[in-house]
């Protein structure tokens, strides 16, 4: 647990508290390094690569997109609601939302 | 003569038993003394197949086969040393009892530290995995070995080889063995604090290290 | 002139003059060169390495900019090491919102593919459940583990016993048998918990019984990217080169044993993995130093040669990371910074 939060602090992209997790989703879905990651992430949410990591910036759009924030007020997107925001803003496939979809009966199929 | 001790060393290298044999009766056929081809061909062969084995250019199944290879020579070097009347053998002195510690079921590491050991002519006993004190201590005694090798994967298993050393004092046999602590969380740091005599970073330091220590 | 104070591998204290320093910095990389045939470090290297251990920070880190992904091993599992009984998915959302995680993994204590085979449906339940409530990708990880494989645990004779005894041939039929059977097994957990939904997967510590685990990674990966094409696998791997038990084995027409981290990934990419691991061990008889050089010697080859992307191994003993239970920030940090920034990663 230690090793996590020292390199967190010393290397991370700061996950949720920035857009950590979004260029990790983008390098998972396509495979793409850091830089091209990055870039797209940036491009998608229509911020700098500097903003990535920038909790106050990312604080904002993460509000303003409904893609998660650390303390969750009442009425905002929150789990598997977010995803699908992320999803959409990102272009990227989430794999869990089509057995979501399936199973409530809104639409997709498992 | 030379060439001799470069066939002897390419045998080894090569893990060429029949050769290495072959090797060794020209020697003796030419009136050559045993310990010369030993420690002029033969081990120098062996040290550069731990060291081959250590930068990951030859394996295990080499590594077994080269052990094998020493094993015979040093039989028939041993034998012609005691035909002309000498008591000195071919192999380094003192057997080694090797055992990964109680709770830990792992023994990769200790497979490649008995083959190097073998391949550098100790006689090993493997007492296996998940080995209580008492019966590390009982296998040493009973097969009058000159060291006690653990092995330890975890950290959670390592206390294990405090306890033998713990164990031995009380018994008053600490003085009677060599310890060696290996595996990965193991330490010459943690060897220190329990007191233990040799640390092994890996199989080939620990052939090493326990060749200056007897 | 004052000395310059750091850590041994085992993570004991140590004072190096500038010259000793630089000396290790030099030896650390001429060992790594030498063993994996690949360029050492360059002037410019060497300047940021001192200037990076001379620097009295306790802890530092990336240049703002440099920041990398983080992925984990095992992650939802360390609570319960230190005697925290926190159930996973709580573990989770810890890792996502206290401790700045890009990723969370979810695992089963065992952390093994074939424990997870008989009580895959209850792990799919989990699974399922901390996909509604992250947020972040939610990666399943075990090991491949081929030991599990042998008797008393597993159908097939130990090698590791047989070898010993000379009986070469069996103990290369054996790691082939086990081979088949881990590939299943991992299809099998990969492929259930991938129509779960996870984000992605976790091959952990491959190779740890040398080369039939890692073939048995790589083929089980050839099979789940047939069928399932958009599934994304990290391969992590055991130890800086391939272990030679069965010292035979190929993939892709090359020999698994012996291969190096720059050799490994473009047989992981070939096999179909999304993100590459790679290890360099940390020797404990020498300084950080020398390790954190070795390291990025072997790491940047890694990088180079990689076209996925490349998370380096950074834990206990590996990475240049101390052989100690709680590394210290210290030589921690610069490891982690050094890494980053020398070898071009795309994570940790």
């Amino acid at each position: 647990m230690g090793m996590a939060i020292a390199h967190a602090q010393a290397s991370g992209m700061g996950g949720m508290r920035t857009a950590g997790d979004l260029v990790a989703r983008v390098q998972l879905a396509k495979g793409c390094r850091i830089r091209e990651a990055k870039a797209y992430v940036a491009e998608k949410l229509g911020t700098s690569v500097m903003d990535l990591v920038d909790p106050v910036v990312m604080g904002e759009v993460r509000a303003d997109k409904g893609l998660g924030t650390m303390m969750p007020l009442a009425h905002t997107p929150k789990g598997i609601e977010c995803k699908f925001n992320i999803a959409r803003e990102l272009d990227v496939k989430i794999n869990c939302l089509g057995n979501f979809l399936g199973k409530t009966g809104l639409g997709g199929g498992e | 003569m030379s060439e001799l001790f470069v066939q002897a060393k390419q045998a080894i290298l090569a893990t060429d038993k029949e050769k290495a044999l072959e090797a060794a009766k020209r020697h003796l056929d030419a009136g050559g003394e045993p310990l010369e081809i030993i420690s002029r061909g033969f081990v120098p062969g062996i040290t550069e197949v731990g060291e081959q084995f250590g930068r990951g250019t030859l394996f295990l199944p080499e590594l077994i086969m080269a052990a094998e290879a020493m094993m015979a020579v040093t039989d028939l070097l041993s034998a012609a040393m005691a035909a002309k009347g000498g008591s000195v053998s071919a192999s380094p002195s003192g057997s080694i009892l090797a055992a990964t510690v109680k709770g830990d079921v792992h023994d990769i590491g200790k497979g490649i530290a008995i083959a190097m050991f073998k391949a550098n002519g100790y006689a090993v006993h493997d007492l296996g995995r998940d080995v209580e004190v008492d019966e590390i201590i009982n296998g040493a005694e009973k097969h009058g070995v000159r060291v006690i090798a653990t092995s330890a994967l975890l950290t959670t298993t390592m206390s294990e080889q405090k306890k033998l050393e713990e164990t031995l004092k009380k018994a008053k046999l600490r003085d009677k063995y060599v310890t060696l602590v290996a595996g990965a969380p193991v330490t010459q740091r943690w060897a220190t604090r329990i007191g233990a005599d040799i640390y092994a970073e890996n199989a080939h330091i620990g052939v090493v290290r326990v060749g200056e220590k007897l | 002139m004052s000395k310059i104070w750091t850590r041994m591998g085992d993570g004991s204290p140590v004072e190096l003059t500038p010259a000793e320093l630089r000396q290790d910095l030099e030896d650390g990389s001429a060992d790594a060169a030498d063993r994996g045939g690949v360029p050492g470090l360059n002037e410019d290297d060497f300047k940021y390495l001192e200037e990076l251990f001379a620097r009295r920070d306790r802890f530092v880190g990336v240049d703002v900019g440099n920041e990398v992904v983080l992925t984990y091993d095992g992650a939802a599992l360390k609570f319960k090491r230190h005697c925290l009984f926190e159930e996973r998915l709580h573990v989770l959302t810890m890792y996502e919102k206290m401790f700045g995680a890009d990723t969370v993994e979810l695992g089963h204590v065992d952390y093994s593919y074939k424990p997870v085979k008989p009580i895959v449906n209850y792990e799919q339940g989990t699974l399922e459940m901390g996909l509604l409530t992250t947020h972040s990708p939610l990666i399943y990880g075990a090991m491949p583990n081929l030991g599990l494989y042998t008797r008393p645990d597993g159908p097939c004779p130990n090698p590791m016993e047989l070898l010993p005894q000379g009986k070469i041939k069996e103990a290369r039929a054996a790691y082939e048998d086990m081979v088949e059977e881990a590939v299943r097994d991992m299809v099998f957990v990969v492929g259930s918990m991938y129509e779960s939904g996870a984000d992605g997967f976790n091959l952990d510590t491959v190779g740890a019984s040398g080369d039939a685990d890692v073939l048995a990674a790589f083929l089980a990966l050839e099979k789940l990217r047939a069928k399932y094409p958009d599934i994304a696998v990290e391969v992590g791997m055991a130890g800086e080169f391939i272990l030679g038990m069965h010292g035979e084995l190929q993939y892709d027409g090359q020999r698994l044993a012996g291969l190096y981290p720059h050799q490994q990934v473009k047989l992981a990419e070939k096999a179909g993995a999304v993100i590459f691991g790679p290890v360099v061990n940390t020797n404990t008889d020498q300084t950080i130093p020398w390790n954190l050089a070795r390291t990025v010697v072997f790491i940047r080859a890694c990088s180079k040669a990689a076209s996925i992307p490349v998370h380096a191994n950074m834990g206990m003993g590996v990475g240049a990371v101390p052989v100690t239970d709680f590394p210290p920030v210290d030589v921690l940090s610069r490891a982690s910074k050094a890494l980053v920034e020398l070898c071009d990663l795309d994570g940790l």
